[in-house]
């Protein structure tokens, strides 16, 4: 008898446990979300008290790398560690172009291919020794070093002066580095284009009197990287828990003013916990926050303020139309390919409702996207051009007159052969619970056109297998008709290392002399009149709707909780006021 | 019995060559590398084929295997390829955190187990021991990654008596009994949500033990003696019931340094086993073989010790 009493126990305790579960699943919002309505900055108004620590969480299931150098790191996370105690050394605008605020200014000269920096009289590394030109000319000379063992170095190093011949051990210097005076530094380039100005110049130092002795080979492995990291930012690094958290004190000796908060203490917080974690107030903000969670969760955070700025990314669609030659390393174009027609694509672009999918699956904070360039790049992206949007009787239209009709009447288009017509789409895993129903939405939009498309291999593709198929190493899976993807995209808005003819990223492998003429354009000497560059971009935009290589589907926004009790934080691209920010009073507000 | 080890440490030998070979290859059959991940347009093809061709990516597998193995014998596992640092540095870094974790969750585990596996097993069939049991069969329903994240709700944030992440509170010195005392406190939290979930097994096992025991002769003996009730439980049916479970230590020894990933990454408290999913995610090769080797060596040397341990409490096992 007693089993039986255990039993209905136990039957409660599950039927209590159901109810638990499906009230957590009630939670999502239906409420819609705009972009606009969220600032860049923080609103909190009021005096600052002198100290404090803001705790900064990074949103990760992983571990940071601990490469805290800007010319070493790799992980985006320890991006967001360096931050706090070192710097660019040229400030940017919302364009992310260099401007003259920064712990440097510079000169151009009138050939666009020599410039000439000067760091400003008080700028000095933690250690008190003052940043040099021999410094920055260093950190460039170690990127460029046959045994570097980081990313950075790419084509904007070889676009220097004698880069090449160093970087293949030719030679012991660059000859296009000079240091002129302890403040000064002159780099000339090989080329000038417009894209120097945004991103094309290398604006970190390193420390020579610190990394001289360490072989190049050994430096991001060693201690002056990863257990004594030093900069001239506003704070210095007090101490590290390898993997989960860094604390930072002021840096009175700040080149801006010394910093109102007494230090930063950034440490790793688990997604699954991030909400928790602004509820009570164990962190102030995050670096990022998922974006799929605010609807449910925006009411409860009442301790917080949001920020929003427009991501620089967005997603999209391609379509394969070539393969990769790694002979010639450029792309190779098949006029034959499926997917050929631009027709075809044109009318795949208006069978897709967009807007819904930014709606429905993100509640508005991602939208419709018309061109490849996003408006993170405000002075670029062109609102005006009309892209197609979704109108399936146009699509149909467009399909009946390209010739795609149906004409075996299974009610799915064969081509203008008469042949069947079954597009194969590889999408990619991963994106939380979202992918694979948006999937599976685009599928369903494409066949009441009456496309055929299927799903490559049935199932979402793994990352590493998915890039792998789309070409990343130039092997190109012959079966993939079309995929879906996102690119994040660099400061510089030259689009060439995704849409050129040489870029390997250039998945649709898409190629045409306009496109080659515009792409150069943008970055030529002309360019440097930002009038000329806006033009040859907004042709360059129209160009990719009117050809669809791709097309882009939504760009993105990036939300920031903050703790209401800070003042003057921004996570707008030009911020550099990190030492201004303040906190109101001791302790975080808790969530009521 | 030093014959029985030395020999069993004989067949290990073999048994970690295979182990590797296996490890090598599936871990090279993996679509993509370390440099996958780095399909971004700021950073440049050429870097990467540049970087590949420096890391030795584009060599066949059978000469990346003989250049790894050549490396483990001279005690140098390679270099992560993330983290930029030589692997045995990364793996000193984590393991001494697992470690840690492992020995409180240990000892919360056994300071569960035995008082409720004692009391389950002398009143089996009370109100008691029905409790215990539902207690064990929820245990056993419960997935640890759920479980972790109620405790840290409840006792982390909300009520606020622990940590709720990280092995140590940032801005401590090492060295300092503030220190080491911060590095206990955020243990108890993970070690404590392991233990309650884990321990349940342990019950079980003594509950029966106890019960199988105590309907032996040998403990009818003992009461025809005159023995107290309490020397009875004590000293003769404790004693016997705990045979299977110090076998079961010699197991329990390989979770030291295995560590738990879900608690892991719950707690963002960095440990052997997120080092292990994180690396095989992000294709980091040396990393991924190092930590499956460590692993598979020391399952091969728990069950060694198992065997020894089991030989040495039980007299009635005698190794030949």
């Amino acid at each position: 008898m007693r089993t039986t009493h255990v039993s209905k126990w136990l039957l409660a305790l599950m039927f209590f446990m159901f109810l638990v579960l499906a009230a957590c699943g009630n939670g999502s919002g239906d409420a819609i979300y705009s972009i606009e309505d969220f600032s860049e900055n923080a609103s909190t108004e009021g005096e600052a008290i002198d100290g404090g620590t803001l705790n900064y969480g990074l949103v990760t299931d992983t571990t940071f790398e601990g490469t805290l150098n800007y010319n070493f790191y790799s992980g985006s996370f320890d991006n967001e560690i360096i931050k706090w105690f070192d710097e660019s050394l040229l400030s940017v605008d919302k364009n992310h172009k260099y401007t003259q605020d920064g712990a440097a200014t510079f000169e151009v000269s009138e050939d666009h291919r020599t410039f000439t920096f000067t760091i400003r009289d008080h700028v000095n590394w933690h250690d008190g020794e003052p940043v040099k030109a021999e410094d920055w000319a260093y950190a460039i000379e170690v990127i460029g070093h046959p045994d570097y063992d980081g990313p950075r170095y790419d084509s904007s190093f070889r676009n220097i002066e004698g880069m090449e011949e160093y970087h293949n051990g030719e030679v012991d210097s660059i000859s296009g580095l000079e240091v002129v005076d302890a403040k000064t530094l002159k780099i000339t380039y090989i080329e000038g284009t417009p894209s120097l100005l945004a991103g094309g110049i290398w604006p970190y130092a390193l420390p020579k009197h610190i990394f001289e002795d360490i072989p190049v080979a050994d430096m991001s492995a060693s201690d002056a990287v990863r257990k004594n990291p030093i900069g001239f930012g506003p704070f210095k690094v007090e101490g590290i828990v390898p993997g989960e958290s860094v604390s930072m004190t002021a840096n009175e000796d700040y080149w801006q003013g010394p910093p109102k908060l007494d230090g930063v203490t950034v440490k790793v917080v688990n997604p699954q916990t991030i909400v928790q974690a602004l509820k009570s107030g164990d962190v102030d903000t995050v670096d990022s926050f998922p974006t799929d969670q605010y609807a449910d969760v925006e009411t409860e955070l009442t301790n917080v303020e949001f920020l929003g700025t427009v991501d620089m990314s967005y997603s999209y669609i391609g379509f394969k139309l070539g393969t990769w030659d790694k002979k010639a390393q450029e792309v190779k174009p098949n006029p034959d390919a499926k997917m050929a027609d631009v027709n075809l694509r044109r009318a795949m672009w208006y069978a897709v409702d967009n807007e819904a999918v930014a709606k429905q699956f993100y509640n508005g904070l991602r939208w419709n996207a018309n061109t490849l360039i996003p408006p993170s790049h405000p002075d670029y992206h062109d609102s005006s051009i009309e892209a197609p949007t979704y109108d399936p009787e146009k699509a149909k239209q467009i399909l009946d007159e390209a010739g795609y009709l149906d004409t075996n009447n299974d009610g799915m288009r064969e081509n203008p052969d008469g042949e069947e017509l079954i597009i194969n789409f590889a999408s990619m895993s991963g994106g939380g619970d979202i992918a694979e129903p948006l999937t599976n939405y685009y599928i369903q939009a494409w066949k009441e056109v009456g496309l055929n498309v299927q799903l490559l291999d049935g199932r979402l593709i793994e990352l590493n297998s998915f890039y792998d198929k789309i070409g990343q190493n130039g092997d190109d899976a012959p079966e993939v008709d079309m995929y879906q993807g996102a690119w994040s995209v660099a400061t510089d808005v030259d689009p060439s290392s995704l849409y050129g003819r040489q870029a390997i990223f250039n998945f649709s492998r898409y190629a045409s002399e306009e496109n080659d003429r515009l792409l150069e354009e943008g970055t030529s000497e002309k360019a440097f009149d930002p009038e000329y560059r806006k033009k040859v971009y907004s042709e360059w935009q129209q160009l990719m709707v009117d050809k669809i290589p791709v097309f882009p589907t939504l760009y993105r926004s990036k939300l920031v909780p903050i703790n209401k009790r800070v003042v003057n934080y921004s996570i707008g691209a030009d911020f550099m006021g990190l030492h201004e920010v303040g906190v109101t009073q001791e302790k975080t507000f808790k969530a009521e | 019995m030093w014959k029985f080890i030395v020999r069993r440490l004989v067949i290990t030998f073999p048994q970690l060559i295979l182990l590797s070979v296996l490890i090598f290859l599936l871990a090279q059959a993996m679509p993509g590398d370390a440099l996958t991940g780095l399909v971004d347009p700021n950073i440049d093809p050429a870097t990467i084929d540049e970087q590949r061709e420096k890391l030795g990516l584009n060599k066949p597998w059978y000469e990346k295997y003989i250049e790894w193995v050549g490396g483990v014998f001279q005690g140098d596992l390679g270099q992560s390829f993330r983290y930029k640092i030589p692997v045995t540095d990364l793996i000193e870094e984590r393991i001494v955190n697992t470690f840690w974790l492992s020995v409180a969750t240990l000892i919360f585990t056994y300071m569960i187990a035995v008082p409720l596996g004692m009391i389950s097993g002398r009143y089996n069939d009370t109100i008691l021991d029905s409790s215990i049991t539902g207690y064990t069969y929820i245990g056993f329903a419960t997935p640890l990654f759920i479980f972790a994240l109620v405790m840290l709700w409840i006792f982390g944030y909300h009520l606020q008596w622990f940590p709720t992440g990280g092995s140590v509170a940032p801005e401590l010195k090492p060295g300092t009994l503030e220190y080491v005392l911060s590095r206990i406190q955020h243990l108890l939290l993970p070690a404590l949500s392991i233990a309650l979930i884990q321990t349940v097994s342990t019950v079980q096992y003594l509950r029966s033990e106890i019960v199988d025991t105590k309907q032996k002769d040998f403990i009818i003996t003992a009461r025809a003696k005159g023995a107290s009730e309490s020397r009875v439980y004590n000293r003769h049916i404790l004693r016997n019931s705990l045979l299977p479970i110090a076998a079961f230590f010699g197991y329990e020894i390989t979770t030291l340094i295995t560590g738990t990933i879900f608690i892991e990454q719950i707690f963002s408290f960095p440990g052997m086993g997120q080092l292990f999913i994180e690396s095989v995610l992000q294709r980091d090769f040396s990393v991924v073989n190092a930590v499956v080797l460590l692993f598979g060596a020391a399952a091969i040397v728990g069950a060694l010790l198992s065997d020894i341990i089991l030989s040495i409490v039980d007299p009635r096992i005698r190794i030949k």
